[in-house]
């Protein structure tokens, strides 16, 4: 293969033709817009960095941002859960297949029918207030999701309950792949069941951990769809529920506010790039270990 | 393997004492009540789901304690969601939509990374990390643009396209076609070279066939995040004939707002397709996810 010869760029053109129109010209553009009055039905005025002077003395901005940020919570939880649940459907026992497939289940159905039922769940009229009343934990319904301390919490549960079993077979794959060797060198040394994992399991599940705790909180600062449908579009009262993409698509494309909201977009490609930036470093610290 | 594990259990057994064994049907007995107790959480939102969706007008939703089983079971919710909703449409939709943006985005990107994984070409590596940037961008980011593209200049806004165009050539599937396609021999490819084969058929009949598997993964990973896309659907789509079934679920709520029975049948019927596919692909899909680590 010669190396003038056209044939590499001919097999790369069409992704890179669609990474341009469809990547490259948009992160272009929002920087732009994010300098301009826009409200997409008219041409875009330039105005410099007023949307960002904005930004800053914007409360909601703020909230959304302190949202966002709690969003990440969601990673260790998941992280320990996950690696928990692993370790137990790793038992050879008959039906377990069943059950790995069952704990699947959250992670392919899709968020907004998930967001549904769990809309419905901690409905005032759910089932989680009459369960909890007929337990006599409550007595009176709670309107859970009118609650705005509640809100958020609920949301980040929905996104660990349907990520945890999705995760838990990236680690299930990361457990079967440790020698079984070291688990019988730990009982040799009188490890207890608990330390076995703690010792053998945990360290051997590095690379696991490091590749979920990345996509997963990059995942958690891009939260939207269980948002949306928890408080049916509005954010949740007084925004209690509003994370940077949701209050970036209410800029955008309810308000039109399209200038405005590129700004925001360029706050979330800062944090993303920072994120980023830190996890390569997790990860480079991983390599140098190996 | 499997012999050897099953002599050893059985040496175990024989030479454990006799109170060794109520010991290990306890132990059991103790992991399945866990493992019934988690499929109760992750199971019971849907089952509770499917039984409302099943319960006649005099099943109270609401009562103190839950009732769960309906006493006058009824198919007359998913009859009203039919009549109200194009519920047929929102399948039909989101079929086109994520088996073409699968078929397509499985071509764009598995053509991307032959040269990107067997050839030496100026510009390889500046373009790789390009790719690899693109990895990071938020892609809510790009949204104002590309709706700006969609109504001012490509003019597919409301169509089908909107949705399939924007979503093929993603780099993160580019990444593990390129991982699967360096796993090939060289000398499988020098082979046909001098056979006198042109690369695109090299391409086609020798690493295609050969990368199956990893092709298998990409399609389907693509096809239920196709499926499950919800936000970009959301701001292209109006016609309500013309919405994906996430888009025109999310209608559900508004149209129905407070008959929790006709909603949970309209969701129940969304649910069970991308189940059977999960069932049917489940092996898959464990393969995929193991192997997305290692790339």
């Amino acid at each position: 293969m010669t190396r003038r010869s056209p044939t590499p760029y001919l097999f790369l053109a069409p992704a890179l033709i669609l990474i341009a129109v469809f990547v490259l010209y948009p992160i272009l553009s929002v920087i732009y817009y994010s300098f301009t009055d826009y409200s997409i039905s008219t041409p875009p005025v330039w105005i410099g960095g007023a949307n960002y002077q904005k930004l800053i003395g914007d409360p909601t901005f703020w909230l959304a941002l302190t949202h966002s940020v709690v969003y990440l919570l969601v990673t260790p939880i998941l992280i320990v859960l996950s690696i928990g649940l692993a370790i137990i459907v790793n038992r050879r026992m008959r039906g377990i297949h069943i059950f790995r497939a069952l704990y699947y289940i959250p992670a392919v159905s899709g968020s907004i029918a998930i967001g549904i039922s769990w809309r419905w769940l901690f409905d005032t009229n759910g089932l989680i207030n009459s369960a909890l009343i007929s337990l006599g934990v409550l007595h009176e319904p709670i309107q859970w999701l009118s609650e705005p301390a509640a809100v958020l919490p609920i949301a980040m549960l929905l996104t660990i309950w349907a990520g945890v079993g999705y995760y838990s077979v990236i680690f299930l794959a990361g457990l079967q792949n440790i020698p079984e060797d070291l688990y019988d060198a730990a009982r040799i040394d009188g490890c207890s069941d608990l330390q076995k994992h703690r010792y053998v399991s945990v360290p051997g599940l590095r690379p696991q951990i490091v590749f979920v705790a990345v996509i997963s909180s990059l995942a958690a600062l891009k939260v939207f769809d269980e948002i949306y449908v928890l408080t049916n579009k509005t954010g949740g009262i007084l925004d209690s529920g509003t994370t940077v993409v949701f209050f970036l698509w209410e800029q955008a494309f309810r308000l039109t506010h399209a200038g405005y909201a590129s700004a925001i977009a360029i706050v979330l490609l800062l944090i993303t790039l920072i994120f980023s930036v830190v996890n390569v470093r997790l990860l480079d610290r991983r390599a140098e270990a190996d | 393997m499997e012999i050897a594990r099953a002599v050893e259990l059985t040496a175990d057994t024989r030479v454990a004492s006799r109170g060794a064994r109520p010991r290990r049907r306890l132990e059991t007995t103790f992991w399945y009540i866990v493992l019934i107790s988690i499929s109760v959480v992750t199971v019971l939102p849907f089952a509770w789901m499917l039984l409302t969706s099943l319960k006649g007008p005099q099943d109270p939703i609401f009562s103190v304690p839950p009732q769960f089983i309906p006493a006058h079971p009824t198919l007359a919710n998913y009859d009203k969601v039919l009549h109200t909703l194009p519920i047929v449409s929102f399948f039909r939709n989101s079929i086109v939509v994520a088996v073409s943006v699968t078929l397509l985005s499985v071509l764009v990107t598995a053509l991307a990374a032959y040269p990107l994984s067997k050839m030496r070409f100026k510009g390889r590596d500046a373009i790789f990390y390009l790719l690899l940037g693109t990895l990071i961008v938020p892609v809510q980011l790009t949204y104002i643009p590309s709706y700006v593209l969609a109504v001012n200049v490509f003019h597919y806004y409301d169509t089908p396209l909107a949705l399939i165009l924007p979503n093929l050539a993603s780099a993160f599937n580019i990444f593990l076609m390129r991982q699967a396609f360096k796993a090939v021999p060289n000398d499988l490819i020098e082979a046909a070279r001098i056979d006198g084969a042109r690369e695109i058929r090299i391409w086609w009949s020798v690493l295609l066939p050969i990368v199956r598997p990893s092709l298998a993964t990409v399609a389907i990973f693509t096809f239920v995040t196709s499926w499950n896309d919800f936000l970009w659907p959301s701001l292209m789509l109006h016609t309500r004939d013309g919405m994906t079934l996430p888009v025109g679920l999310a209608t559900l709520q508004g149209l129905f707002s407070s008959d929790f029975r006709s909603i949970a049948a309209g969701v129940t019927m969304t649910i069970v397709p991308i189940l059977i596919f999960f069932i049917a692909f489940q092996r898959q899909f464990v393969r995929g996810l193991a192997g997305a680590v290692k790339g």
